[in-house]
Formats: C-alpha cells, structure tokens, sequence
C-alpha cells in the first residue's frame, strides 16, 4: 500500500521522539547529537507540513479515519512551532539552572515527551471518530503531567504535577462521561454519524453529554469554574514547560472545542452558543481580574492565559470558516507573544526570582530585552500596530457576525482591564528603578537570535493579511 | 436489568467518586475515587453497546482503550506521587500548600 504524501508529516513526528530518545542510547551523556537530531527533526516536520497543499472543503482521508483538513494542516503548524520554540527555550535550563532551581538533566527524553504532546494534539485535529478524538486528547495531556515534574529535586515541581494530574484525570472522567452519553445518544462512535443523529433531533441525553463535554474541556482550556489549577501548576512547573503547557495544551483544547462544536455538534451550534457566551465571557473577566492582583511573573502569565482563553472563546459563536480562520489566526500570535514574554522571564529567572520587582531597571541595563518585552505585552494586550489587536479583532468579528454584540462589548471593556496589568508590567521594566546592584543578564546567541526573530514576528504578523494559502504551496509539487 | 438501571449504577459511581474525591485527603484515596468516575463511563459504554446502540462493537471497544489510557495515567499518577512522599513522608493533601496566590 503506497502512503499518500500529507501523512508523512505526521508519521514522522510519531516516529520522531523514538529517534530523539533512542540515538541517546548510542552517544554518551554530554553529547549534543540527540539535541541536533531534534532540532533538524522539527525544522524538517514544520517544512513538510508547509507543503501541503491547501484542499478546502472536508479535507483528505487516511484509511477513511485520519482526516487531514485545512485547519488540520494550521493547527499542526502552530503545535510545531510552539514545540520548536518550547526545544529552543528548554534547552538553557539543561545547561545551568535557573535562580534557586535545580538543574534539569536529561534533554532527550524532555523533547521527547513534548513530541508526544504535539502528536496527540495532531490527533486531536485528525480525528473522526470519539475514540480517536479521546485517545488525541489524552497523549497530548499525558506528556504534560511528566514535564511538569521533570525536576525531581524541585519541590514546587512535583506539587504543581499533582495537583495537575489529580485535575486534569478528574476532567478525563467528566469527558468520558460525556463521551459516553454521546455514544448513547447516537449510537455511534463516528463523527458523521453522531451529526446526522443531532441534526435529526435532540434529547435531554444530548444535553447531559454537552454539559459532561464542557466541564472536562473546560479544565483543560481553563474556563470558568475550571481553572482553579492552572495559576499553581505555572508557577509550579519549570519555566518551559509553563511556556509549552501555555501554548501547546491550550491550542490542543482548543482545537478539541473547535472539531466538536462544527463538528459533531454543528446542528445544535446556535443552541449550545448561549453557553459557550457564559464561559467565555465569566472567563475572561475573573482571568483578568486575577491577573489584577499578582507580582509573580509566572502566576501572572498564568491568569492572562486564561483570560485569553477567553478570547478565543468568543470566536466560537461565529460561523465555521470565520471561527477557524480568527482562532488559527490568534493561535499563531498568541504563540509568538507568549513565548516571546516567556523568553524574556527566563532569561530574567535565570539570573534572579521571577516577581515584578526583578524587571526593575531593564531599560537601562539591557534596552533590547525591555522592548521585547513591551513588544509581547502590547502584542497580548492588543494594542493596534502588533499582531495581536488584530487576531483580537477577528475573534471579536467572528462572534459579531451572529450578533453576540453584548458579550463583545464586554470582552473589549475587559480588554481596557487587561491593558492596565500589562501596562504595569511595562512599567517596571521601563520606569521603575533598581533598587541597589544588578546581577548583569548575560544572553546566549540563541536567545539573541529567537528574541530578535519572534519580535519580529509579532510586528510582521499584524502587517501581513493572513496567509490564506499554505505558504510554499505556490512552488510545490507535493 | 435493563438500560436505566445500568445507567442509574453508572451515574451513582460516578457521584460516589467526585463524592469521595471532595472528602478524601489521601492521594491514594483520591486516585481510586477517580478510577471509580472513569469506571461509571465505561459501565455506561457497555450498557449503551448492550442495549441501544447500533454500533455496538465500537461502545465495547472504547472501554478497552479507556482501561489501557487510564493505566497510563495511574502510572504517570503513582511517579508523581512518589516523588511527593520521599519530600514530605506524608501522602496527606492538605501539605500541597507551597503554590498558593
């Protein structure tokens, strides 16, 4: 049987963590090959997934349960990219540790592990069917559970894994039972089949198992009554994989939310959208209102995740192709902001503790990183030339389309909220000033050289009109 | 026995566990309350294949992954617990204090 050329990308980032964790059993503990293996591996992942060209419509099959669609094929490209960022941030911390933190040791099978999690976020996007959606869902949190307690000597770490774990199993249950009240309902585990049964009718079993759905996805992407966890588990976890944890399992959630609402669900759509409004509006407000109050950096990036995940909540009330294209837009800028403020904090923690206090002064001693730092924050603020304002507005465009104005105006008061905590951040980086000495902040060349390309990216992304077509599709025979 | 009675037993399992998951202060309580949750959704797949479904392999099957996705779990769970007891020589939940606001 000839394997048609849009699975390859995928084949090869199943294949790819047993590569990266099995060439360590042939070099010895300091070598740099496994680390080399993985970067080529991912660059070469992300190029190929570049190739695919655009097919529109349902999408291509694979054995007629792999579907690989147009936001399939985005969705991948943001999951690479946030796990190439989150291999290129990670791997300062194996090399020393971070202030008043052990070191981590032991790379290969910490990119392995986030390979897994990028794979079941692939999953995730390909499924067709709930046991594949399921088990998606699942190899992308699993993985997870392990980074945040990669460092056994830390303290903090294993609490923060616990915590996590306990949470996230707890949502597992609630989407299971979800899962199997759908089953119930249409007596059927395809995807396909499931909408032909919702649109042929509805019954008080479909709503129990909408209601089950959203709680457990609702841990998972932090929502409302749900997020308890998250502001631990970020500060707990070390600091990359509180990057990872903040882009890859948010993007991951999101998708499910997305496959599920224009998927299964799509008949009941406008139903259940006087829900999803709720969330996503409750969300947004108590995120940014816990964001208010914090000093650590960590714990604040955690409330503003949050709140994000709000945002991007309120694009779902909008039609299928405006959704998917404002919440792939907003994925990929809130990816490069968020990893770029994370860079930021970790060269920061590397050096001192990760609170307000210690942006003290960045102007003066280190004028590039402040501006990468205001760059990221306006950029997730949404303030109009960066990237940001504009993925802001096409999720508020899309819920607007159907008439939600209420709850967009809401979410964009709750924007001038969000302005004020990221605008103290900026603050202490530009106009507060240092109370005594400065450890001097010494960056590598990699650091240098992912600040300057992710700063860019932000400014460049908000200039560019959204790349509608793949982008080496032009010149492709694939 | 029919449908609703398998979906009753079901359903009180799965009370039983977030039940027992809000009262128990011992991990290793907390876990089995959460294998409990996970075994009421498999109870429920089984009795829809049983009963209703005109799929009815597929319902069997998902419990079958839902037990092997869930040793996963409990193994990632029993690591991480591990680690907290040689910390603390205490597998009591309330010492999860350390991350608070």
């Amino acid at each position: 049987m000839s394997i048609p050329n849009f699975i390859i990308p995928d084949l090869l980032l199943l294949l790819f963590p047993f590569i990266v964790i099995g060439s360590r059993l042939f070099c010895d503990a300091k070598s740099n090959v496994p680390w080399r293996i993985a970067n080529i591996g991912f660059l070469l992942i992300f190029m190929l997934l570049n190739f695919i060209p655009l097919a529109g419509g349902e999408g291509r099959f694979f054995i007629c349960n792999w579907r690989v669609d147009d936001f399939g094929v985005f969705m991948r490209e943001v999951l690479v990219v946030s796990a190439i960022l989150g291999m290129w941030f990670s791997k300062d911390y194996f090399m020393h540790a971070a202030a008043g933190k052990p070191q981590m040791h032991q790379i290969a099978e910490f990119i392995g592990a986030i390979a897994f999690a990028t794979f079941g976020g692939v999953t995730v996007v390909s499924a067709c069917d709930t046991i594949t959606f399921f088990l998606g869902l699942e190899i992308a949190t699993i993985p997870m559970y392990a980074l945040t307690a990669w460092n056994k000597r830390d303290q903090l770490g294993s609490e923060a894994a616990t915590k996590y774990i306990l949470m996230g199993s707890v949502a597992t249950a609630f989407e299971l039972f979800g899962f199997s009240y759908l089953y119930g309902f249409a007596g059927s585990l395809h995807f396909d089949a499931i909408q032909s049964a919702v649109a042929a009718g509805t019954s008080p079993l479909l709503w129990i198992a909408v209601l089950f759905l959203f709680c457990g996805i609702g841990f998972k992407l932090t929502l409302f009554p749900f997020y308890t966890w998250a502001p631990d588990v970020y500060e707990g976890a070390p600091t990359p994989v509180t990057a990872v944890l903040s882009v890859t399992s948010k993007a991951t959630a999101i998708a499910f939310l997305v496959v599920l609402v224009y998927g299964p669900l799509a008949p009941v759509q406008e139903q259940i959208a006087p829900l999803i409004a709720l969330l996503a509006g409750v969300t947004l407000f108590v995120g940014n209102l816990g964001a208010l109050k914090q000093y650590r950096l960590r714990r604040f990036m955690a409330y503003s995740s949050i709140a994000q995940a709000g945002y991007i909540m309120v694009a779902l009330l909008g039609t299928a192709a405006m959704a998917k294209t404002a919440i792939i837009y907003y994925l990929f800028v809130y990816a490069v902001s968020n990893y770029l403020a994370f860079f930021v904090f970790g060269i920061i923690g590397h050096h001192r503790e990760e609170i307000f206090d210690s942006l003290r002064g960045l102007s003066k001693q280190n004028p590039s990183l402040a501006i990468a730092l205001a760059i990221s924050m306006f950029s997730l603020a949404g303030i109009p030339p960066l990237a940001g304002f504009f993925g802001k507005f096409h999720l508020f465009f899309s819920g607007a389309t159907t008439g939600h104005y209420m709850l967009i105006a809401f979410a964009v008061l709750n924007n001038v909220l969000a302005l004020f905590y990221y605008l103290q951040l900026v603050k202490s980086a530009w106009v507060d000033e240092p109370d005594g000495h400065l450890n001097p902040l010494r960056l590598t060349r990699r650091q240098r050289g992912v600040i300057i390309l992710l700063s860019c990216a932000v400014v460049v992304l908000g200039f560019l009109p959204f790349l509608s077509d793949n982008i080496f599709m032009g010149f492709s025979g694939f | 026995m029919n449908l609703m009675n398998c979906l009753i037993l079901a359903f009180l399992l799965f009370g039983i566990g977030v039940w027992g998951l809000m009262r128990r202060r011992h991990l290793i309580g907390m876990l089995i309350s959460i294998e409990l949750m996970l075994n009421a959704a498999n109870i429920n797949f089984i009795s829809f294949a049983y009963f209703t479904a005109q799929d009815s392999t597929a319902g069997a099957l998902f419990s079958i992954f839902v037990i092997a996705v869930t040793a996963c779990e409990m193994a990632i769970a029993l690591a991480i617990i591990v680690t907290m007891y040689r910390r603390h020589h205490s597998l009591d939940a309330d010492q999860l204090r350390d991350l608070h606001d």
